[in-house]
């Protein structure tokens, strides 16, 4: 058997073991969330839209993560509008951004891997990086309006009646807790996976300069920084829709009772 | 730091932060003095026609060639007018079309002293790269105001230290990546609880818990990797490698997991606190329990923020691997399948961390929970 098939297999025995059938169905969402992955590039492949397969694909992503997960119908509704919310809003800021510091496609660093291979293939390459930028904050989009909509309606539970405008002060709180520690994983699995371009640049003596107008180094770093507005972006948006939802839902039980 | 927390002060370092964000952003557009490298503006282009190219893929694209008439900016050369030549394609996955205000670094070549050619480089990004850490920092304190700035704090003094600990693997030839980096994360995870959540008992525990779930999973994979002879591991495909790959890619996968088996231990961790200290008369067998339950919810979507991270990246040469003629299966296993392996290795370690997290909090949490 490879390693990949192993090591993936330990992880589904792990996620039944500890999380039951939660465990199964998010193992089965990470599974679904890899092929919509490939298709999007298949699709790009196939000369379709960069910028809307990625739109497409990441709102199904968005849907399986947060569906996926057990969590209760409000809050995983209000944790999807929200994150949707915030996917048009970051291909907003991501595709001008993107134009503006052209950092689309490869730079001289890849020039070993890219040996062989025809680089004029006719896809909008500043598109392809605008959707990879888009697609790698999915996870953290999703699993940052999770935790709001989750704390908020955990708050909701406890305290039925809280006014609309303390709850929006409450997301903020809840806000406040989990921004630290996202913000550090976001931090660590970027630079986990640019270890070696880093490495690159003390390696071959890149002056600061160099580094700074580096198309690679700029495009990874500006990956960060969009997954880092996401986030930050996903706290008040979700906190929002909440107030919408709750606000909704005691019209309704208003109109119930006056009946 | 306690005038910050005042209205007064929080709105006195909001306006100075848009203040001087502006002002760098703006500086960046004049500051070629600073570079050694000679900087052109473009002040006119002339466009040729486009000409239509197939490759042997049947792929078809087109080519433009620019001609660029532009000022130096900065050093030896500066005010001395050039013109350089530039060739994009539609697709620009290797070059990119300029247009009137770039700034480009150019090669000077002086023939004699009046006579002088350019060829362009590259481009000037230092500009869009300040706006969005500039973007960054002010959304936070618009919105987490002190919370941001102590998140936006530990992020730079993790950067600072991840600097030092890669020179310190340049000046060691990478021999020593895996322990360098190992031990960096021990630092980097004290650091950032630290910070976090100050010391105390809670942040032993956490702490314990981080670096007990990355072990693991590292401990895990190495034992698979023995028992499969990592078959199907091609480390030929890890890009920008310039030392050993394999003590390499388990120092990313390392580092990749630490953040969010962090993340998870401290959701858990303080979560289990506050339960506490709500209900005292809770044993440990309970307290080990909502642990669990409070864990599995959050693990699927953590280990999928490490999947999307590491590889979506991989889009770009995925894609020119399949537009040139490459089938699906090869091109997944050299340019996906190592960040695949990776997200596997954390998620091992994410799933490990919430058994570990409420065995550690329940048995090691003071009887009574203060504060």
């Amino acid at each position: 058997m490879s390693t990949i098939s192993v090591l993936g297999l330990v992880l589904l025995i792990l996620m039944v073991l500890v999380g039951g059938k939660a465990g199964a169905q998010s193992f089965l969402a990470l599974i679904l969330n890899f092929g919509l992955l490939y298709l999007a590039i298949v699709l790009v492949a196939f000369q379709f839209s960069p910028l809307i397969v990625t739109l497409v694909v990441g709102m199904l992503v968005l849907a399986l993560t947060i569906f996926m997960s057990s969590g209760d119908d409000l809050s995983s509704t209000v944790a999807f509008i929200a994150s949707a919310v915030v996917l048009v809003m970051l291909i907003i800021l991501i595709v001008p951004v993107e134009h503006w510091a052209l950092v689309q496609g490869f730079g001289p660093e890849d020039s070993e891997d890219l040996e062989g291979l025809s680089v004029l293939v006719g896809v909008n390459f500043v598109q392809v990086t605008t959707a990879t930028a888009i697609l790698s904050t999915l996870g953290a989009i999703a699993e940052a309006a999770m935790a709001i909509s989750a704390g908020l309606s955990e708050i909701l539970e406890q305290h039925p009646q809280v006014a609309l405008k303390a709850l929006l002060g409450d997301g903020i709180a809840v806000g406040k807790q989990i921004i630290g520690t996202t913000f550090n994983t976001l931090f660590f699995g970027f630079f986990g996976g640019f270890l070696a371009l880093f490495i690159w640049f003390t390696g071959v003596h890149y002056s600061v300069g160099e580094i700074l107008n580096d198309k690679i180094f700029v495009s990874e770093i500006l990956m960060i920084l969009f997954a880092m507005v996401s986030v930050i972006l996903t706290v008040p948006i979700t906190t929002w829709v909440m107030t919408r939802a709750v606000a909704g839902q005691r019209k309704r039980a208003m109109k119930d009772t006056s009946k | 730091m306690q005038f910050f927390k005042t209205k007064k002060g929080r709105w006195w370092t909001w306006v100075l932060a848009i203040l001087v964000g502006g002002l760098l952003v703006w500086g960046t557009q004049h500051d070629a003095a600073i570079y050694s490298d000679p900087i052109m503006q473009v002040t006119s282009v002339d466009t040729g026609a486009a000409t239509k190219e197939t490759d042997d893929f049947h792929n078809v694209d087109r080519q433009t060639k620019q001609t660029l008439h532009g000022k130096i900016l900065n050093g030896t050369y500066k005010g001395q007018r050039l013109t350089v030549t530039n060739t994009y394609s539609r697709s620009g996955a290797v070059d990119q079309r300029y247009h009137v205000g770039s700034q480009l670094f150019v090669v000077v070549h002086a023939h004699s002293a009046t006579h002088l050619t350019a060829s362009a480089k590259d481009v000037k990004r230092d500009t869009p790269l300040v706006f969005m850490i500039w973007l960054v920092v002010g959304l936070l304190l618009l919105i987490m105001q002190f919370s941001g700035f102590m998140a936006f704090l530990s992020v730079a003094a993790n950067g600072i230290l991840f600097l030092i600990a890669i020179l310190l693997n340049g000046s060691t030839q990478g021999a020593q990546v895996l322990w360098i980096f190992g031990s960096l994360s021990v630092v980097f995870a004290t650091l950032t609880l630290w910070l976090v959540l100050g010391a105390n008992r809670q942040m032993l525990i956490t702490l314990a818990t981080t670096l007990g779930g990355t072990a693991l999973a590292l401990v895990t994979a190495l034992l698979v990797f023995h028992f499969t002879h990592e078959k199907g591991m091609y480390y030929e495909s890890m890009q920008y490698v310039t030392q050993l790959p394999r003590p390499l890619f388990l120092a990313e996968t390392l580092l990749g997991s630490l953040g969010a088996v962090m993340d998870e231990s401290t959701d858990i961790i303080s979560s289990l606190f506050a339960l506490k200290r709500e209900r005292p008369e809770l044993s440990a067998t309970q307290i080990f329990k909502s642990g669990r339950q409070i864990g599995s919810t959050i693990m699927g979507p953590l280990i999928n923020v490490l999947f999307f991270i590491f590889v979506a990246d991989t889009f770009p040469m995925a894609m020119l691997y399949l537009k040139n003629g490459n089938s699906w299966g090869y091109t997944f296993s050299m340019n996906m399948s190592m960040g695949v392996v990776q997200s596997l290795i954390s998620g091992i370690g994410i799933v490990l961390a919430v058994p570990l997290a409420s065995f550690l909090a329940s048995r090691f949490m003071a009887k009574k929970v203060t504060a």
